[in-house]
């Protein structure tokens, strides 16, 4: 019979163990996996039906960006894995929604990432990556042309503002953790607004990069592209606000338990 | 159809779109204020044919008729305040963040004032007994009382005809009879009640007729007397008699059929322990 | 769309790895965002639809593509041919009309470089149903994680593709027994209800899987996930000399691409 390898062996119960319990190895940031799959699964079934047509973005925004605008809040910075998970499979299952490209998972994937960030309260790295998705609109040359600068608006300022402000990111996520009966609703508008911005604003500085497109074409369309937003930022606030009032009355798994109140 | 006849169908088949035949030549006639349990093995068809009722699912040939009208061509949001349908999972049918929300939430559709409704939801809760959850988020209540606020959902809408899915599966004894207590009130008031279940001693204590699906046919249609007196039939459609009736059968008992332990007993003592007869057979 | 069945499709792509589909995928893209000159673009573009004509893809897969892309490619083409900033003059539409840029001219360099961009947004689109259709997700699965992507997040892919059907099932019953509430959202035709209807599908489902799965977690524990061994997976992939070979193709191509635009090559 051969020994057991040196890593499977009980530890001493005084000395610190080095290695993860088993309860930790089933968790990534946090998270149990199991629940990253389930919200995996949710993202692609989400994936499949479409909500919004996109003019000339050749297909559809499906149900999917309302689920990348709260996945931070629900799942913290381990979103950005299940929606990475979801966006992959989705976008070979149902690519209607995937304008970008094989890479276009990576928009959710920073979408999830950055809200899930401000969320567990890593305001600094969520800052850094909000200025430099931000920045990437910026250095493309076509940006400097007319108008373009006003692209990122109104959301992706808005999300900057609730990343540096401090005063605003405390009541934030003490609204949400408290699930405030009035104030929640603000909270989870701005909170939207960071995770569905970053996604936005890292497509299109994708597909700006990718085709080339120019003022000509993205100042005309501003118009319709905020009205877009805006609806999927105000239904993602009524489905966030159910989801997470609902998550905790039940007892079911959330970010929001692994943190101080 | 005379006024008393609300629900018909007549031919009706229905196959599923990847073709699957789920309903053959079903004629069936439902009357105002009978309390119907189609029973049959899974994927006989029974759930399908409940469906049609409240337009669900539309007949792919025949027809079916509620309340004097086609329902082809009608919107099942329509139907439903005439046939109310109460899904097996409460979950399946709650959104809102109380209860309150949620019982309000039909009637507020429908367009009637802020003050009947208010009144319509404090009547509801008084009658289920959810009162004191009013406040309460839905997903904070045990299982039992989330059933009942389905039933409150439903009951909102006042429709005439209840349709209950399996309504005590997953439940222990005491869950059962909760909810087979509250379809029995709702009868008592006068409103129809249909039943899908396995449930053959539920179908035995409370339902007026029992209508056995097999294969997407009807393959018996009667009183619960009648059918679970034919023990035999019903096995060959893997269906069993509650187990009352079966001990019955076994201890010699031919010319009736014992649907619950009252009868049982009093059988027992009436007419067997004077003059015990010979075991034949086991209840299985 | 891209619920394929496989074993109808009996194409030599299948019987290469899924690593050597991934990195030929990777490349073609890199290519195909290299370059902007139209000749190189189309080159790739023949490339990949030989590539397709090999792997016994259907052709009218192409077609629905094709329409699917029609209408942001006919953006592209306008936004370069009137607004390129390029210098031959082919046409003259009109006067200048400063405001909006247009330079009164449709100039060969926007002509070119608009069909350039379409070019290049074509053969992005089909590289990748390539790629899907002649792999099975569990080959994919293993090649990811032979790319070295963490097990774990191979894990999350399988598991939520395996609870997707269950989820899809619960989406319809909640749709219909929110019809059975009255609900009448589902069937107006006003996008905007539409969408509040699906919003208000969300909630129940969302919340209704995670209630559902909490054994999943459990179940996972007590079969030993993240268990400190090394995996064997079932798969197996190995790669044959047939991958070696269009590995070391797709690398030859790229160098070759990189150093040709290097060299001013490749772009307008």
């Amino acid at each position: 019979m051969t020994t057991p390898k040196p890593d499977l062996q009980p530890q001493p119960v005084d000395q610190p163990t080095k290695q993860r319990t088993w309860k930790a190895r089933g968790r990534i940031l946090s998270m149990p996996i199991s629940v990253l799959a389930i919200w995996a699964a949710l993202y692609i079934a989400a994936s499949a039906i479409p909500a919004l047509p996109v003019p000339g973005m050749g297909g559809m925004i499906t149900l999917n960006a309302i689920m990348t605008a709260i996945s931070g809040m629900i799942l913290g910075p381990a979103a950005a894995l299940a929606n990475a998970a979801g966006g992959i499979v989705g976008m070979l299952l149902y690519p209607y929604g995937f304008s970008a490209g094989p890479l276009g998972f990576l928009t959710v994937t920073l979408g999830g990432l950055v809200a899930g960030l401000l969320f567990a309260d890593r305001w600094l790295l969520a800052a850094i990556l909000e200025v430099l998705v931000i920045g990437a609109w910026f250095v493309n040359p076509a940006a400097r042309q007319t108008g373009m600068w006003l692209v990122p608006l109104p959301y992706s300022a808005i999300a900057l503002i609730v990343i540096l402000v401090k005063p605003i990111r405390v009541w934030i996520r003490k609204s949400i953790l408290t699930l405030h009966k009035v104030y929640m609703w603000p909270a989870v508008f701005l909170m939207v607004c960071v995770g569905h911005s970053v996604e936005y604003l890292t497509t299109n500085d994708m597909v700006n990069w990718m085709y080339k497109l120019t003022w000509q074409y993205w100042v005309p369309t501003l118009p319709y592209w905020i009205g877009v937003d805006t609806v999927i930022i105000l239904v993602s606030t009524a489905v966030g606000v159910g989801v997470l009032v609902g998550l905790r009355k039940a007892r079911l798994p959330q970010f929001a338990d692994t943190l101080e109140k | 159809m005379s006024d008393n006849e609300i629900i018909r169908c007549q031919d009706l088949h229905f196959s599923y779109p990847n073709g699957l035949e789920a309903l053959k030549n079903i004629n069936l006639t439902i009357s105002r204020g009978e309390y119907v349990a189609f029973v049959g093995q899974n994927g006989s068809g029974k759930t399908t044919l409940v469906k049609h009722f409240n337009g669900l699912l539309k007949p792919t040939q025949g027809s079916v008729q509620v309340f004097g009208e086609e329902t082809r061509g009608k919107k099942v949001s329509a139907l439903a305040r005439k046939v109310g349908y109460v899904f097996q999972n409460p979950d399946d049918m709650l959104f809102c963040s109380s209860v309150e929300e949620e019982v309000a939430y039909g009637p507020t559709m429908l367009g009637f004032e802020a003050a009947e409704v208010k009144e319509k939801v404090e009547s509801i809760l008084q009658e289920l007994g959810l009162v004191a959850h009013k406040e309460t988020h839905p997903f904070a209540l045990s299982l039992g009382d989330r059933q009942r606020l389905a039933v409150a959902c439903v009951l909102s809408l006042d429709p005439e005809v209840f349709a209950f899915d399996e309504p005590t599966t997953g439940q222990d004894y005491f869950g059962g009879e909760s909810i087979m207590e509250l379809v029995d009130q709702l009868h008592d008031k006068g409103k129809t009640i249909l039943i899908i279940t396995h449930d053959m001693p539920l179908v035995a204590e409370h339902a007026h007729r029992v209508v056995v699906i097999n294969q997407g046919q009807i393959a018996l249609d009667g009183t619960p007397k009648d059918v679970f007196s034919q023990t035999e039939y019903l096995r060959t459609l893997s269906l069993r008699s509650p187990q009352v009736t079966l001990l019955a059968q076994n201890l010699g008992l031919k010319d009736r059929t014992v649907l619950n332990i009252e009868e049982m007993v009093a059988w027992l003592e009436k007419e067997y322990l004077p003059a015990p007869k010979k075991v034949t057979g086991g209840i299985a | 769309m891209m619920n394929i069945d496989f074993a109808s499709l009996s194409s030599p792509l299948q019987k290469l790895d899924g690593r050597t589909k991934l990195i030929a995928l990777l490349g073609i893209f890199i290519l195909a965002l290299l370059f902007s000159q139209p000749y190189y673009v189309l080159g790739l573009l023949v490339l990949v639809l030989v590539i397709w004509w090999i792997g016994r893809l259907p052709w009218n897969l192409i077609k629905t593509i094709l329409q699917f892309l029609l209408v942001i490619a006919i953006i592209i083409l306008v936004v370069q041919i009137f607004f390129y900033p390029g210098k031959t003059n082919l046409v003259h539409i009109s006067a200048p009309i400063k405001f909006i840029g247009f330079s009164g001219y449709i100039t060969l360099e926007g002509l070119m470089f608009g069909i350039a961009m379409v070019l290049r947004l074509v053969v992005i689109m089909i590289v990748a149903p390539l790629m899907v259709m002649t792999t099975p997700l569990p080959e994919f699965m293993v090649a990811l994680v032979k790319l070295k992507v963490p097990y774990r997040f191979a894990f999350i892919m399988t598991t939520a593709l395996s609870l997707l059907p269950s989820i899809q099932n619960h989406a319809a019953i909640i749709q219909q027994a929110q019809l059975c509430r009255g609900i009448t959202n589902f069937e107006n035709k006003n996008l905007v209800t539409k969408l509040r209807a699906m919003a208000g599908l969300l909630v129940p489902l969302i919340l209704g899987t995670f209630r559902d799965s909490q054994t999943l977690d459990v179940a996972m524990s007590s079969r030993a996930f993240g268990a400190p061994v090394k995996r064997t997976f079932l798969l197996e992939s190995r790669l044959s000399a047939v991958d070696y070979i269009i590995l070391v193709t797709t690398v030859l191509l790229l160098v070759a691409g990189i150093y040709l635009r290097i060299r001013g090559y490749g772009a307008l």
